[in-house]
């Protein structure tokens, strides 16, 4: 028996040995890892920072025409986020077209309307065309707004009116969102990017080791060996989940390592990822990598060549991100522990909660990565049978 | 000893082996001559497990290839019409792969390596990768891929198609000294010259079936040609598509 044992670990060893030298000696294969897996991370980053930067220097130019009649208006109005200029002439479009958001016209007469309580005329002139025009429209009006509420609280305080009476309630706003739950909405993209990563770094492998050898006809020298299908299978399934998993595992360090650099803060999230959940996060992607790469080879065994196969598994890749996508429109309790069982859903929902720092169920996980491990077992056995089939040879 | 009884193969309907049978004795080499399209890859993929007959039995010795395909494919070197080389695996870890999966481990793995390494003069390429390696070069790796565990039994498809004729030479050595130690070898060739050469015994193939069998002489005087291909012609396909052209009178 134990002879028996040592000549099975033996081959198992050899075979997977050849099967990762091979998987990771080809370099096309690990570059298009690398590069999927840190492309995401960076445009994550970049985008946030980019959008935070944008957010936080924009500034609304004005025009404010005919503004020497209401110098005080002008002051009133002016803010970091507001510059007002003056001009004494010109055309409303012209100065639209010459680099301003808004122009402000003051009607003739205007401070004498205004001095008669006669409400005089201003026109606010926009080019709704422009990308700045709805930002700067509603920055005005909240300014504009905010000036009007305080002279007529200072007009009816002079004629002895309680300004009170004119506004039956206030309307205050409060936030009650907590780190994690901001952290969630901005980092909800996340995991199915990290899942869909697994599919992108593993596909060239999986190709290779599966539709790649079988034209090279080197899957036929393999099949005169005296090895059982499933150890075929098992070792190619590894080496496959090793450049998918490493993807992952590159992904998940590059978004930590960037996530300092991304202005979290100020959009209100407080980095919440320890180094305990960067390993669980990368523990709880392993089975998934499994199950993706015995799919993955499965099919490009069934594909009619190395072509068809790529084309196949391109189309796969998307399917993740699809059905994560349609059950989250869907508004499906994903959270619910039946949903965890299901593979895609269970780790993206316990990726979810690990990248904003929240705690995961670990018999919820367990349950869920034994069903995983479960199917790679069954495609396991199916890949086995699919090697005794005579159309895999093209005999028929 | 390598038997083929009675064994049928269809592909969509189509027969492509027809009540085969025929016996390749250990110590020989034994050639399967045909045409394309004969049967005769068919025969040797049948003959290594790579495809179940419709019908009939193929044994190795007292082991019948359907039966117990690990015991059987211990007993079975095969070098294939493609060489199935890994590009990527220097030829130490390729035979260094295929002496494993055999089931061999320390020291025999070591004087395995060793003997096909001098016998198939592989120093040049041991620590090289296959890609890039010219058809002679890929041929030798294969054949000691195929060697490395002293098989009982040799296959080869069309083994000298490509090669140059050092590789040849060195193909033809290797296959006599083979023979010598009581190895079963059974190659198929369309090259007549080849089987002339290598051959102790020729199967003639066609449609499936074989027509024809014996030494190259006996073939010869069974046909009533002078040469190997006439008779393989005669044989295949009929007395009037054998005989020889005459020159039609002025």
């Amino acid at each position: 028996m134990n002879t028996v044992n040592a000549i099975f670990t033996r081959q198992m060893s050899a075979l997977l040995r050849k099967e990762f030298l091979e998987a990771w000696r080809d370099r096309r294969a690990l570059w298009m890892a690398i590069c999927f897996s840190l492309l995401f991370p960076v445009l994550l980053a970049g985008s946030t920072i980019f959008f935070v930067k944008k957010h936080a220097e924009e500034s609304t130019r004005l025009a404010l025409l005919g503004g020497e009649q209401v110098p005080v208006l002008a002051q009133q109005l002016r803010s970091d986020s507001l510059e007002v200029v003056i001009v004494n002439e010109g055309e409303p479009r012209a100065l639209l077209a010459d680099g301003y958001d808004l122009v402000l016209q003051v009607a003739e007469g205007f401070v004498d309307g205004y001095r008669n309580f006669r409400a005089p005329k201003l026109y606010l002139y926009v080019d709704s065309s422009s990308t700045s025009a709805g930002r700067a429209e509603r920055h005005l009006q909240e300014r504009l707004g905010g000036l009007q509420q305080l002279i007529v609280s200072q007009r009816l305080s002079a004629r002895g009116v309680a300004p009170q009476l004119l506004a039956p309630w206030q309307l205050q706003v409060r936030d009650v969102s907590t780190p994690s739950s901001r952290g969630a909405l901005i980092l909800a993209m996340v995991p199915g990017l990290l899942i869909l990563t697994l599919f992108v770094a593993s596909l060239a492998t999986s190709v290779d080791t599966s539709a790649g050898e079988r034209e090279r006809l080197s899957l036929e020298t393999l099949l005169l060996q005296p090895l059982p299908g499933w150890q075929l299978i098992s070792a190619k399934m590894l080496a496959v989940a090793s450049m998918g998993w490493l993807g992952a595992l590159l992904a998940i360090a590059a978004l930590v390592a960037l996530m300092p650099l991304m202005p979290l803060a100020e959009l209100g999230i407080q980095q919440a990822t320890t180094v305990a959940g960067v390993i669980t996060m990368g523990l709880l992607l392993l089975p998934l990598a499994m199950l993706v790469a015995v799919v993955q080879i499965l099919l490009a065994l069934r594909s009619q060549s190395f072509k068809d196969a790529q084309t196949q598994l391109s189309i796969l890749q998307l399917a993740p991100v699809t059905l994560l996508m349609v059950l989250d429109m869907s508004r499906v309790e994903l959270g619910e522990p039946l949903w965890q069982l299901m593979p895609l859903v269970g780790q993206q929902q316990w990726l979810k909660a690990l990248l904003v720092g929240d705690s995961v169920s670990l018999p919820l996980v367990v349950a869920g990565s034994l069903v995983c491990l479960g199917l790679v077992g069954l495609f396991v056995a199916l890949g086995a049978r699919a090697l005794r089939r005579e159309s895999l040879l093209g005999a028929l | 000893m390598i038997r083929v009884e009675s064994v049928d193969k269809q592909f969509a309907g189509r027969p492509v082996l027809d009540n085969l049978s025929f016996t390749v004795p250990d110590g020989q080499i034994t050639a399967l001559l045909g045409a394309n399209g004969a049967g005769k890859t068919t025969c040797l993929r049948i003959i290594t497990g790579l495809l179940r007959a419709d019908a009939g039995r193929v044994l190795l010795g007292d082991i019948d290839v359907a039966q117990q395909p690990m015991a059987a494919r211990r007993q079975l070197g095969v070098v294939g019409d493609r060489e199935g080389l890994y590009e990527r695996l220097t030829v130490a870890e390729y035979l260094t792969l295929f002496a494993s999966v055999q089931g061999l481990a320390g020291k025999s793995l070591e004087r395995a390596l060793d003997a096909v390494r001098e016998e198939l003069e592989l120093d040049a390429l041991w620590l090289r990768r296959t890609r890039g390696f010219s058809q002679g070069e890929r041929m030798k790796v294969s054949l000691a891929r195929a060697l490395v565990h002293r098989p009982r039994h040799l296959i080869l498809d069309e083994p000298t198609r490509g090669l140059d004729v050092l590789a040849a030479r060195l193909l033809r050595r290797t296959l006599s000294r083979l023979r010598a130690q009581g190895t079963t070898i059974l190659f198929s060739s369309h090259v007549m010259s080849e089987v002339a050469e290598l051959s102790d015994r020729v199967l003639v193939m066609a449609a499936g079936r074989i027509v024809g069998g014996g030494s190259p002489v006996e073939l010869m005087r069974e046909s009533g040609c002078d040469n190997l291909e006439d008779s393989f012609v005669t044989l295949a396909y009929g007395a009037a598509a054998g005989r020889p052209r005459q020159e039609e009178p002025a």
